[in-house]
C-alpha cells in the first residue's frame, strides 16, 4: 500500500479512529501491530510469514542474548544479516526467470520469492534492537512491543531507521488530546508536496536518463538532468520520511529526523550528517565505531571509512553501481579529511559557497550510479556528459518547468523554513493549504518512492 | 499551541486549500480548459494532439501510427488540415479506434502498418471516446503558466513561415551521423521479437474497423514507412509485413511512398531523421493527391 494511494488515506483514518476509541484503549499496541501487518501484507501477503520469522527469530535471540550476550548477540546479528543477504543478494547468483533451481519445492519457493519490501530497513531495526537492549541489560520487552518496534507501519518500508533505545520508551498508552495535530499536519503536507509536486513531476523529465533514452540527449541536458535527479531523489525520500514522521506523530510516536538540508553541506562528512541521517548514524553506531572508528590511526580510519561506505552502498542493492557509489563517497571522505580542519578555520562566505557548490556537484554526479544501477549504463551516461552530443533529434526539455518543479527544494535549502517560522508565521497555515492544493492539482504521474526498491 | 490554536490553524489551512481548488476550478470553466500544457514526454505530446483533435473542427486528413509516424510533423505537409495522431510508444490501432469512436470522420485516414506488435491502449480509447471526460476539472496552475509563457515566447510557426526553412532542409546533404551502434541494437531487438500474435489481433481489429469507417464516408489507406536495410530483414519486420499484406492484399489499399532510399537516414536506427521524415511526408502527400484525383 503506497503512501500516495487513497487506500492508504482511508487506512490511516480507520486505524486512527480505532486507536483512540475508548473501547480499544487497552489494545493500542496490538492494534498498531495488527494494522501494520495488514499494511505490509496488503500488496505482498506471501511475504508476511517472512516478516514473522524475522521478528520472532530476533525476539528469541534477544531473549537468549539478555542471558548470554557474548554468544547470542553475534548469533542474532548473523541471523538477520543472513536474511538480508539471502533475499537481497540471491539474484546475483540465480536468474529471476530460472525454473526448478534445486528440485526441492520449499527451497525453490524461497529462492523464487521477490525482494521483500523494506527488508533492508527492518533488518537494521532488528540489529539495533539486539545491540541496544542487550547492552543496557533492560528487562526483556514483550513480543508485541518487539513486533511494534519492527513493523510500525509509517517506518516499516523505508524508515527512518529508529534506534531501539529511542522507540521503546515511547510505547505507552496514548491519548488523542496529546496529539500534536499541527506539527503532524506540517510534516504530512510537506511530505506529500515534495513527493507529488516535486519528485513525481521531475521524474517525468529524469526518465530521459534511462538507458537507452539518454543517448538522444544533448550534453547540456545530461548535466541538467543530473541536477534534476539530485533534487528528485531528495524530494522523494525527504517526502517519504516527512509523511512517516507526521503519521507516526498522529499515533503518539516521534521518529528521528532523516534529512537536514543536505545540499547546503560544505563537506562530504557534513553531507552524511544531513542526508539519510538515520542510516548514517546507524552505520556509525553499529559498524564504524565497532570497527575502531578514528581511534586506531590514519590508515585504519581511512580503511574503516571505505568499508562503511562500501557496505552502505551495497546495502542499497546488489549491484556494482551501488558499490562504486559507496566507495566513491568513501574516497571523497578520505581525501577531504586532512584538509577539513584548516578549511574550517577560514572564515569566508565565498569559500563556503564554493565548497557547497563542489560538494553538491560531486554528490549529484554520483547519483547517476543510483539512477542507472547497470554500471555500464551509468558509465555511458557519465562519459556523455563530457563529450558533445551528436544526435540530430534530441528531446525537448522545458527548462522553465524544470526550474519551477525544482524550486521548492531550492527555497527550502535557502532557509525559507526559518523565515516562515519567525516573520511569516501568521501566513504559515495558508501556505500549507496552498501546498496541499498544489500537491493535488499539480501532482506528477504516480510513481513508487525511489527508496522502496531498497 | 493549544487545542484551540491547533483547530484554528487547521481550519485556515483547509480554507486556503479549498479556495485554491475553487480558483483553479473556476479558471477551467472560464478558459474552457483549452490551454495546451507543455509536453515533458513524447506521450504528453501525443495527448496534446489528441486533445486538439477532439476539440477542433474535423481535419481533412489524419495519420495514425506509432513513434515512426510521430516523426512526420504536420508542418511537413502542405495541407494545413492534416493532423498526425500517431502515438509514440503506442499502436496505430489506438488512433484508429479513437477516430472511429468520434461522431464525425475526416475525409482520409492514413494508417501506419509498421508497428503492429503493440496492443491498442484501451484506457486512452475510453478517455477520448467520451468528450466530456477529456476536460480536466481543475486548472494545473504551474503547467498552465508555463504553457502561456511558452505560447507567448515560442509561438509555433505556421505552414507559410516554416516552408522556407523546410525547403532549405531538404536541399541539404543527408546527415553523416554514425548510427551503426544503434542499428545493431535495433536489429538484435527486432530479431528477438515474435510479433505474430499481437499483429494478427491488431489486423483483425483493422479488418473490422476499415469497412466501418469507409461505410461512414472516410477513405482509409495503409502505408509502410521505410526502415534501414538491415532492419528491413529482421524477424519482427518480415513477420509483420507478411501478416498485414496477407490481410490487405489489394494494392489500391496502400499509399505508396516513392523515395530514394539512399537519401534517407535513421539517426537512432529506426526513426527517420528530420530531413528524411520531410522527404517521406512530401512523397506521401504527392501520392495521396494522385489517389484523390484517381491516379
Amino acid at each position: 500500500m503506497s503512501f500516495t494511494s487513497w487506500q492508504f488515506a482511508i487506512f490511516v483514518a480507520v486505524v486512527f479512529g480505532a486507536y483512540y476509541s475508548p473501547p480499544l484503549g487497552r489494545f493500542q499496541t496490538q492494534l498498531l501491530v495488527f494494522s501494520s501487518l495488514f499494511f505490509y501484507g496488503y500488496g505482498q501477503p506471501e511475504l508476511l510469514p517472512l516478516l514473522a520469522v524475522a521478528v520472532c527469530g530476533t525476539f528469541v535471540f534477544l531473549t537468549l542474548a539478555l542471558r548470554n550476550r557474548a554468544i547470542w548477540l553475534p548469533g542474532g546479528i548473523v541471523f538477520n544479516l543472513l536474511l538480508l543477504a539471502f533475499f537481497k543478494y540471491k539474484f546475483l547468483f540465480i536468474g529471476v526467470e530460472s525454473q526448478g533451481l534445486t528440485g526441492i519445492t520449499p527451497i525453490d519457493l524461497l529462492l523464487k520469492l521477490p525482494l521483500p519490501i523494506g527488508i533492508s530497513f527492518f533488518v537494521f531495526h532488528n540489529i539495533s534492537l539486539l545491540v541496544d537492549l542487550t547492552r543496557d541489560k533492560t528487562r526483556p520487552p514483550s513480543l508485541t512491543d518487539v513486533f511494534l518496534y519492527i513493523v510500525f507501519f509509517p517506518q516499516l518500508v523505508s524508515g527512518p531507521i529508529t534506534r531501539a533505545e529511542m522507540f521503546f520508551p515511547q510505547i505507552k498508552p496514548k491519548c488523542v488530546a496529546d496529539v500534536p495535530f499541527v506539527e503532524a499536519a506540517r510534516w504530512v503536507l510537506t511530505g506529500y508536496f515534495f513527493k507529488l509536486f516535486v519528485a513525481n513531476n521531475l521524474n517525468e523529465m529524469t526518465s530521459y536518463m534511462d538507458f537507452p533514452l539518454y543517448e538522444t540527449l544533448q550534453t547540456e541536458d545530461r548535466w541538467l538532468l543530473v541536477f534534476l535527479y539530485s533534487y528528485q531523489i531528495y524530494a522523494d525520500f525527504f517526502g517519504y520520511s516527512a509523511i512517516a514522521i507526521g503519521i507516526a506523530l498522529l499515533f503518539g510516536f516521534r521518529l528521528p529526523i532523516n534529512f537536514n538540508l543536505p545540499y547546503i553541506s560544505s563537506s562530504f562528512s557534513e553531507f552524511w550528517t544531513r542526508w539519510h541521517i538515520s542510516l548514517s548514524s546507524w552505520l556509525r553506531t553499529y559498524l564504524y565505531i565497532p570497527l575502531g572508528g578514528n581511534r586506531c590511526g590514519l590508515a585504519r580510519t581511512n580503511l574503516n571509512l571505505m568499508i562503511v561506505m562500501g557496505l552502505g552502498g551495497l546495502w542499497h542493492g546488489a549491484g556494482v553501481s551501488y558499490l562504486v557509489w559507496g566507495l566513491l563517497h568513501g574516497l571523497l571522505l578520505v581525501f577531504e579529511r586532512p584538509f577539513l580542519k584548516s578549511l574550517q578555520t577560514i572564515d569566508s562566505a565565498l569559500l563556503r559557497f564554493a565548497r557547497m557548490t563542489f560538494v553538491f556537484l560531486c554528490v549529484s554526479v554520483l547519483w547517476i550510479f543510483f539512477k542507472l544501477p547497470n554500471f555500464d549504463h551509468a558509465l555511458g551516461y557519465l562519459v556523455g556528459m563530457f563529450t558533445p552530443g551528436k544526435n540530430p533529434n534530441p528531446p525537448k526539455l522545458f527548462h522553465d518547468l524544470a526550474l519551477l518543479y525544482a524550486l521548492p527544494v531550492m527555497i527550502q535549502h535557502l532557509g525559507f523554513g526559518s523565515v516562515l517560522q519567525s516573520r511569516l508565521s501568521r501566513w504559515e497555515p495558508y501556505l500549507y493549504g496552498v501546498m496541499a492544493a498544489l500537491a493535488y492539482l499539480e501532482a506528477g504521474p504516480d510513481v513508487s518512492f525511489i527508496y522502496f526498491q531498497f | 499551541m493549544g487545542q484551540r490554536g491547533d483547530f484554528h490553524w487547521l481550519v485556515k489551512c483547509a480554507s486556503a486549500a479549498l479556495l485554491s481548488l475553487l480558483v483553479c476550478a473556476i479558471a477551467v470553466l472560464r478558459s474552457g480548459g483549452g490551454l495546451e500544457l507543455p509536453a515533458t514526454t513524447t506521450r504528453d505530446g501525443a495527448l496534446l494532439t489528441l486533445n486538439r483533435y477532439v476539440r477542433e473542427p474535423i481535419p481533412d486528413v489524419v495519420l495514425v501510427g506509432s513513434s515512426l509516424t510521430f516523426r512526420l510533423s504536420e508542418e511537413y505537409f502542405e495541407n494545413p488540415r492534416l493532423r498526425n495522431l500517431a502515438l509514440a510508444g503506442g499502436s496505430p490501432v489506438t488512433g484508429l479506434e479513437i477516430i472511429a469512436h468520434q461522431s464525425r470522420l475526416p475525409k482520409v485516414i492514413l494508417v501506419e502498418s509498421n508497428v503492429l506488435s503493440r496492443p491498442a491502449d484501451d484506457v486512452l480509447i475510453e478517455k477520448y471516446t467520451n468528450k466530456r471526460r477529456v476536460e480536466p476539472l481543475f486548472l494545473r496552475p504551474v503547467r498552465s503558466g508555463v504553457a502561456s509563457y511558452e505560447n507567448w515566447m515560442h509561438k509555433p510557426a505556421g505552414h507559410s513561415q516554416v516552408a522556407e526553412a523546410l525547403n532549405r532542409l531538404v536541399m541539404q546533404a543527408p546527415s553523416d551521423f554514425d548510427n551503426r551502434v544503434y542499428v545493431e541494437r535495433v536489429v538484435s531487438q527486432f530479431d528477438a521479437l515474435d510479433p505474430a500474435p499481437v499483429v494478427r489481433m491488431n489486423v483483425e481489429i483493422m479488418r473490422g474497423l476499415i469497412p466501418e469507417l469507409e461505410g461512414r464516408g472516410a477513405k482509409v489507406f495503409l502505408f509502410e514507412l521505410p526502415y534501414i536495410d538491415q532492419v528491413e530483414k529482421t524477424r519482427a519486420v518480415t513477420i509483420t509485413r507478411e501478416i498485414v499484406h496477407a490481410a490487405f492484399p489489394d494494392p489500391s489499399r496502400w499509399l505508396p511512398i516513392d523515395v530514394t532510399r539512399s537519401d534517407l537516414r535513421w539517426a537512432d536506427g529506426v526513426h527517420l531523421d528530420e530531413r528524411s521524415a520531410l522527404i517521406t511526408a512530401r512523397s506521401m502527400e504527392k501520392n495521396l493527391a494522385m489517389r484523390s484525383r484517381g491516379g
